[in-house]
Order: structure tokens, then sequence, then C-alpha cells
């Protein structure tokens, strides 16, 4: 193709520069462009940081400060009298370890029973879970609800992490990739005496370690921004997660100065900014595998 | 017994026989062992609660006193619900704008990035453009709320600048959908973004080199080359970004409870409100089937119409 090409090419020369001067025009337009996307994405995100680092009475004054001028920590001191961020932190690391680090078992210990076990039923049931990825969170969450609340688990952790267990996405891509991974290799595990723990959690697991991180990656965010779940079964401080917390900041009892809701959420943010600086290649990674599924 | 029976040459076929349906067995429990954690806990938190939704809503119930059977008269009411047309509107005309601009806005900008480029503002804007996607709503909102706040926000002070007055965003009716539209679009569009990207660069260059070498125009490549080659990605962008924006709750909860005037109430804060606010138990639980039903219809018309424009490869 570019043998054929090269060619006429050479005797089209004067037509060739000047695309190419218009071709250059244009990429240096679509850099200003994205330039200033960039800009209006990240405007927010900065402002945020300036205006709680300022002291409370001038940090939001008009026109909007870009620079933390007087500089101040006082908001963030007050974000932690005012309610327990701390606690509430820990929270939300507790539900989403448990959540996704259980979850993945679940669904690593399904996707090998339906990937390399035969046994009755087993493509029933896996049409019958995976027709349920159509059902909204919102058809089921009125009877879990009342379950919880007759296990007296309303306004408890587990009310959150347990229902987040089952995950048949999770099963069902899992099980798409580990039928990908050659049955030649657990044969000639078992022909050397390996049972099926040891094949699934010694071969097949360790095979899978960008479909699992990407899995993890989505549950870890999923859980740790959940604000329905909480919203619902959370209503004392010292148990809400942070999205919730965030929120009844802002409006309860009265609700606290802007400043003290933009430390707040300022807190929130920058760990996320911090694991996105260092983990940007897995976070991307994980969102474009679940893309290509499709 | 049948190993006494005098027939040695039939005895090994017979003995291979037993063993492997032994081993099949062993098979098959082994396969309801692995899988009934998943089992369990599909059937207690989603099979059983389908069921159960289905039959509260037959019911009249407020958590409190006995329920009451009431047969289909939730359905009715809530077809006769004079705030059920606006509701409605107000999810799909979001769904919709939500669907428009992530789509359209996502493939402008892979296509933007995806060429050679400097590498800090390439880097820059792809993180800029991804990064809001990993923060939760509840920052996201209350973060907007201030950003668009009429009095100190960022919006009214700079369009004030270039002489633009800007709408008082949550209390006028008129604009806080648009304003919600605009802050999902801010969030999400990382998502949609990376999604068609990945789909961009299994485009094949070389059909794209091909096509230009014939004289087609960029407006050509893109509509009859690129578009049609990245339809499986698009048609997956599509269906998630409709179902996640049909079911909108977080936002609408946290900024503006619905109002002004019921402008921005959505089907799902409609649940949470009749079901967690009113105790109407029956009556959401109604109102969770017709929004099971609504985004199941528009998925298989989707996967209908896909037929139209999707290239399986």
């Amino acid at each position: 193709m570019t043998i054929t090409s090269v060619p006429a090419r050479d005797l089209l020369t004067a037509p060739k520069r000047r695309t190419r001067r218009r071709r250059r025009a244009r990429a240096y337009l679509l850099d200003l462009v994205l330039l200033v996307v960039g800009v209006l994405m990240v405007a927010p995100l900065i402002w945020l940081f300036a205006a709680s680092l300022t002291a409370p009475g001038s940090a939001f004054s008009v026109p909007p400060t870009w620079v933390p001028h007087p500089f101040s920590v006082e908001n963030f001191v007050d974000v932690n009298r005012m309610i327990p961020i701390g606690r509430m932190a820990l929270n939300s690391l507790i539900v989403a370890v448990l959540s996704v680090g259980g979850s993945l078992l679940v669904s690593v210990l399904a996707a090998y029973a339906f990937a390399r076990l035969s046994f009755r039923g087993s493509t029933p049931i896996l049409i019958i879970m995976l027709s349920a990825l159509m059902v909204p969170a919102q058809l089921v969450i009125i009877p879990v609800f009342i379950m919880m609340r007759n296990l007296q688990l309303v306004d408890t952790l587990t009310a959150l992490w347990l229902p987040a267990l089952i995950n048949v996405f999770a099963i069902f891509f899992l099980r798409q990739y580990f039928t990908s991974i050659p049955r030649e290799l657990d044969e000639a595990a078992r022909i050397d005496g390996a049972g099926h723990l040891w094949i699934l959690f010694r071969m097949l697991v360790p095979l899978s370690a960008p479909a699992l991180s990407a899995l993890a990656i989505l549950g870890f965010q999923a859980s740790w921004n959940n604000y329905f779940g909480p919203l619902i079964f959370i209503s004392s401080p010292d148990k809400m997660t942070l999205p919730l917390g965030l929120v009844t900041l802002q409006a309860g009892h009265g609700g606290a100065p802007a400043a003290v809701v933009f430390a707040a959420i300022t807190m929130v943010v920058v760990p996320m900014l911090v694991l996105f600086i260092v983990f940007q290649r897995n976070f991307v990674a994980s969102v474009a595998t679940a893309g290509m599924r499709g | 017994m049948t190993a006494l029976l005098p027939v040695p040459a039939a005895a090994p076929p017979v003995a291979d026989a037993t063993a492997r349906r032994r081993r099949r067995r062993r098979e098959a429990l082994a396969g309801y062992l692995f899988l009934s954690p998943g089992l369990v806990l599909f059937i207690v938190f989603i099979a059983g609660p389908f069921a159960a939704a289905m039959v509260l809503s037959l019911y009249s119930w407020d958590l409190l006193t006995p329920r009451e059977f009431v047969g289909l008269d939730n359905f009715t009411r809530l077809l006769s619900d004079p705030l059920l047309p606006r509701v409605m509107a107000n999810t799909f005309l979001f769904a919709f704008a939500s669907v428009a601009t992530h789509i359209g806005g996502g493939l402008l900008l892979a296509l933007a990035v995806n060429r050679p480029m400097n590498r800090v503002l390439s880097y820059f804007t792809r993180s800029a453009i991804f990064f809001p996607f990993l923060l939760s709503w509840a920052a996201v909102a209350l973060l907007w709320k201030y950003v668009l706040d009429p009095g100190f926000g960022l919006v009214a002070y700079y369009l004030g600048r270039i002489g633009i007055d800007a709408p008082n965003w949550f209390v006028d009716p008129s604009w806080s959908l648009t304003a919600i539209i605009g802050i999902d679009f801010w969030y999400t569009i990382g998502f949609t973004f990376i999604i068609l990207l990945a789909g961009l660069q299994t485009v094949p260059t070389e059909l794209v080199e091909a096509a230009r070498t014939d004289g087609a125009n960029s407006r050509q490549i893109l509509f009859n080359v690129i578009i049609p080659m990245m339809s499986p990605v698009l048609f997956f962008a599509t269906i998630i970004t409709f179902i996640g924006a049909f079911q909108i709750f977080d936002p609408i909860h946290i900024i503006t409870g619905g109002g002004p005037e019921n402008s921005t109430r959505t089907i799902v804060m409609y649940l949470y409100q009749t079901g967690f606010q009113a105790f109407q138990i029956g009556y959401a639980s109604a109102i969770a089937i017709l929004i099971f039903f609504v985004i199941m219809g528009v998925t298989l018309l989707q996967f209908w119409g896909a037929r139209k424009w999707v290239h399986e490869r």
C-alpha cells in the first residue's frame, strides 16, 4: 500500500505541502481545544482545594480564590469537630474491603463451577443469573430492607457489605475469562494429582490477575462511592460511610459552613487523587476492560 | 454383584463405566459445592427479593400496621398518578440527554486525543477528563452545588465576566434539570471517554489509511469507517449510559430533593420518597416494577434496533 502510493505523492508535492500545513494548523487548534477542556474539567477541583485551605471568612470571596490566602487549616479541624470523619473513612474502608474481597471469592468459586465443572442445571442457572443483570437495584432494595429490618441489621455495616457479596457481572466476567484459559492446563495438573481447589487458586486465579484486578478496582470504587445503600440502611453518624457523612455534614443540624464542607470534600477527594496518580494505568485499564466486554 | 458373574471379558468396560459415572457424579457434586455460596446469596439477595417485590406490589403496607391485599390497585393508581407523567418525562429527558452528550462528547474527545500529540498535554487532558469519574456522587454533587451558586460560584462569576447572566440553577425550574445534566456530564464523561477510546484504538489504522489514500475526507472516514468499526463499543456504551441515567438518584437527592416544582423529580427519586419517606411499601414496589419493565423494554428495543447499525466482528 505504502509502496504504491510513494510515486503518486512525489508527483503531488505542492498540494501535499499545503495539506500538511493545514493539518498542522488543525492539530494546534485541537491541542488548544483539549487544553481548554482539560482546564475546565479540573477548575472546580482546584477551586475546591484552594477554598478549603483559605481562612473561613475569605474562602468564598468574589472574584473566586485560586490561591489560598490567608492560608488556614481551620476548616479541616472543624470537619473533625462536626462529624467523626476518621471513623467514617474507616467504615468506608471496612465495607469496601469486605464487599470486594468477599464478592471476588464467591465469584471465583461460582465461575469455576460454570467454566470447568459439568453438572445438571448449570446452563439454566447461569441464564437465570444473567437475566438478573437487568433487574434494577431499586426493585430488590425494598424487600432487602424489610429483611434487614427483621434480622435487626439496619444501621449496621453488615447491611452494606452482605448484599454486595453477590456480583453476577463478576461471575460471568470471570467465567468468560476462565473459559479462555486452555483446559489442557487443568488436565495436566489433575494427572499430577491436583484437586479442584488447587487448580482454581494456584492456576486459574493467578492466570486471571488482569480480570481480577479490573473487577477489584471497579468494585472498590462502586462500594467506596455508594450513596443509596448507606442512605437507606444507616442512621447513626458513627456507622456512616464517607459519602453519606459528607451529605449529613452539609444538610444535617443546620448545616456546616460552605468552607467546612469544602474541607470535607477535599479530604475525600485527595486520597482518591493520590491513588489515581499512583495506579493510573490500572484504573484506566479496568474501565477499558469492562467496556471491551461489549 | 456383577463382578461375581463369569464374564471376565465384559468386566473391564463395566468397571470403566461405573468409574466414569462415579467421576461424573463427584464432578457434579464439586460443581454444586463451588456454586453454592453464589447461588445462596443470589437467591437471598436477588431472586427472593425480586419475587417478594412482585408480591408486595399487590399489598398496601406501611411497615407498621398489618398489610392488606389490594390486588392491582397499586398499578391502577400508578397509571392515574398525576405526578407520573412529569416524573417519567424528567427521567426520559435526563436519560436521552445523558446518552446524547456522553456518546457525542465522548466520541469527539476520543477522536481528538487519539493522534500523535505532546505527551504532557496528552497526559493532562486524559487524566483531567477521566479523574472525576473516580469520585463519589456525594462529593461531586456538593462541590457543584457551590460551583453553580448564584452568589459566589465559579460559573456565575465567569459567565458574568463575559456578559451572561447565569440563571439561579436550582431555584429556576426551567434550568434545574439542565444543571443536573451538566454535572452528570462532568462526573461520568471519563467513563464513556475511556471506553470509546479503547474501542477507537481497535480500529485498524491500515483501514483508515487505505480510505485516506482512496481519497476519502475526514468526515467520510469517520462515518463510513470508524463509526461502523466501533459500533459494538458504541452500542455497549449507549446501553450502559442509558441504564445508569434512567436510575439517576444521588445528585437529585443531594442537591434538589426533586424540586423546584418537581422539575428534577425522577422515577427513582419518586420511588425513594414513596417507599422510604412515606413508607408506602406496596406502591413503591409497583413503581420499582415499572422501572424494571421500562429498562428491560428500552434495552430490548436497543438490541432490536442494533441489528440495523451494529456490525458484529
